[in-house]
């Protein structure tokens, strides 16, 4: 047990001996960590902020009108909208009659007055659709068109033009966030590594006499992980702190601006804790591999 | 004179205990070729005191890292104590390397700790808290002569002081061989004198030990035991050997 403290204390100790007299290198490397920290966590955020935006347009987009024809037959129409209700791509159906049809239309006052000069009502009763993906709206589409009871002039209300277009700029962001991402943790693993060898490199000698008057490996190397903790959490703490600071800016700067940015606490919390528990577990396998070459002999 | 130094050589000691350092059929060749030690037979004994002479490059600080596994033998078997460490896995050095103290050219003291903390690290990493650390490093000072030094930083000293600085971290442990790789090689002829002094001392106290040294005056004065080796090669072992084989120019 005495051992066990004596141990602890003395990696605890030399860890932050170390930390404080080689202060510039061991700056060198928190700068760095929290420079990629903040990268990160800051990508991480403006992904997640793009995506509930688009996802908000996506939600908004999702929807389909299927017009029906005037002599379709009721028993047809509910056993459609009963068929649709339980297709897994759907969310809701509603029926739009005729007469509600028109009087949605004429919300418009230049509708309502050309109503008023036709006299009857040319409006198609409607099934309206709100499906769980964009890219269903056009399987919807094609399946209606195929359907007698729907109206052969206007079978929906489907615009492929802008769902495309929605769809690829989805797409394309999705990719640049994760190319981003995958880029950033490839460079930060490489740098770290470098940056806690250079730190180990400036210790050798005192790694040689621990292994020649006979320390276990696990001795020499639980100071330098308990310092590459330390150093990780400084980072995360730091960059932490700014890429918090930096989407609350964020966030207020897009109000009422382009697109409103709505400011998720919840998400916002989760990557402050990935982030300094990232940081924590980069700096100490960091220190792990950094230790490692010296340790092999 | 000459006859006798040659009947001793043909009949080195015998003791009736197993040898502590025993190399049979060692060789090393590097990977890059280099043949380092060549089919190397070798005992020495609880007690022994060792020089290792040989011009630089000729094995004798090769034949130190097999000892503490440093490196391991291309072919034959090392046992230190009994045990063989030819072969010996990477978990078990720690407890190996505690049987050496070791000093080299270099005295490799690190340079933010007070003497008094470089003899008490070799303690402190192998054995954290163990009691009286205090007392134990300032009597092992005492014995190289330092104990007004405890102190004072690596850079206050000279040169022989940083090495006996060096040889109490070493000996802190109570170690049961003690091997030093040149450890005059940086000093003058009298401090020299006085850092062989010391080692005499200590095999003195029982402890084996092993010099690899250039030092031809030192060997020539004491009058102990000579492993010769060149081109990786046990040439000469003789008792109480000379630094060259007398009458001639040659190890």
């Amino acid at each position: 047990m005495r051992q066990i403290f004596a141990s602890l204390w003395f990696a605890l100790h030399s860890a932050g001996q170390n930390f404080r007299r080689n202060l510039g290198v061991s700056l060198a490397g928190v700068f760095t960590m929290g420079l990629i920290i903040f990268l990160v966590g800051g990508s991480l955020l403006f992904t997640h902020s793009v995506d509930t935006v688009l996802q908000g347009q996506e939600q908004n987009a999702s929807h389909l009108k299927i017009y029906l024809s005037d002599n379709a037959s009721l028993a047809a129409i509910t056993n459609f909208e009963s068929r649709l209700q339980h297709d897994p791509r759907v969310i809701s159906v509603t029926f739009e009659t005729k007469d509600q049809a028109k009087e949605q239309a004429s919300q418009n006052p230049s509708i309502e007055s050309a109503l008023a000069v036709l006299g009857s009502n040319p409006l198609p009763a409607s099934l309206n659709l709100d499906v769980r993906k964009l890219t269903y709206l056009s399987q919807f589409n094609a399946e209606a068109k195929a359907m007698p009871i729907v109206d052969s002039t206007t079978p929906t209300d489907y615009n492929s033009d802008v769902i495309s277009k929605l769809n690829t700029v989805i797409t394309v962001i999705e990719w640049v966030g994760a190319i981003i991402a995958i880029i950033l943790l490839t460079i930060s693993i490489v740098i770290i590594m470098n940056t806690i060898r250079t730190a180990v490199y400036s210790r050798r000698t005192e790694i040689e006499i621990m292994k020649l008057v006979g320390a276990t490996d696990w001795f020499v190397r639980w100071p330098f992980i308990l310092e590459g903790m330390l150093g990780g959490l400084l980072a995360a703490i730091f960059s932490g702190a700014v890429v918090f600071g930096a989407y609350r800016l964020f966030v207020q700067a897009a109000q009422g601006n382009l697109l409103s940015v709505p400011f998720d606490a919840r998400y916002t919390i989760t990557l402050l804790i990935v982030l300094l528990v990232g940081g924590v577990a980069v700096g100490a396998f960091g220190s792990f591999l950094g230790v490692r070459r010296f340790l092999s002999a | 004179m000459s006859v006798a130094v040659a009947e001793r050589s043909a009949a080195p000691p015998q003791h009736a205990l197993r040898p502590v350092i025993s190399f049979h059929g060692v060789s090393k060749v590097f990977p890059n070729g280099t043949e380092a030690l060549r089919d190397v037979d070798l005992a020495i004994h609880q007690g022994d005191f060792c020089f290792l002479v040989g011009p630089s490059g000729a094995g004798k600080s090769t034949l130190v890292r097999l000892l503490i596994r440093d490196e391991a033998p291309s072919t034959g078997r090392i046992f230190i104590d009994g045990q063989e460490v030819s072969r010996m896995s990477h978990r078990k050095l720690p407890k190996l390397r505690r049987k050496f103290g070791i000093v080299f050219q270099d005295y490799k003291l690190l340079q933010r700790r007070t003497v008094a903390q470089n003899v008490a690290f070799a303690l402190q990493v192998t054995r954290p808290g163990q009691r009286h650390m205090r007392e134990k490093v300032e009597e092992v000072l005492w014995i190289v002569g330092l104990e007004d030094k405890l102190d004072k930083f690596p850079d206050e000293l000279s040169g022989g002081e940083q090495q006996r600085v060096a040889i109490a971290r070493a000996l802190v442990h109570r170690p049961r061989i003690f091997l030093a790789d040149e450890p005059t090689g940086n000093l003058d002829p009298d401090t020299s004198w006085g850092i062989v002094q010391l080692l005499l001392q200590i095999n003195h106290r029982g402890t084996t030990v092993l010099m690899a040294t250039h030092n031809r005056e030192v060997v020539d004065l004491v009058r102990r035991r000579v492993i010769a080796i060149d081109n990786g090669r046990v040439v000469r072992d003789e008792a109480e050997g000379q630094y060259l084989r007398e009458g001639t120019a040659t190890l």
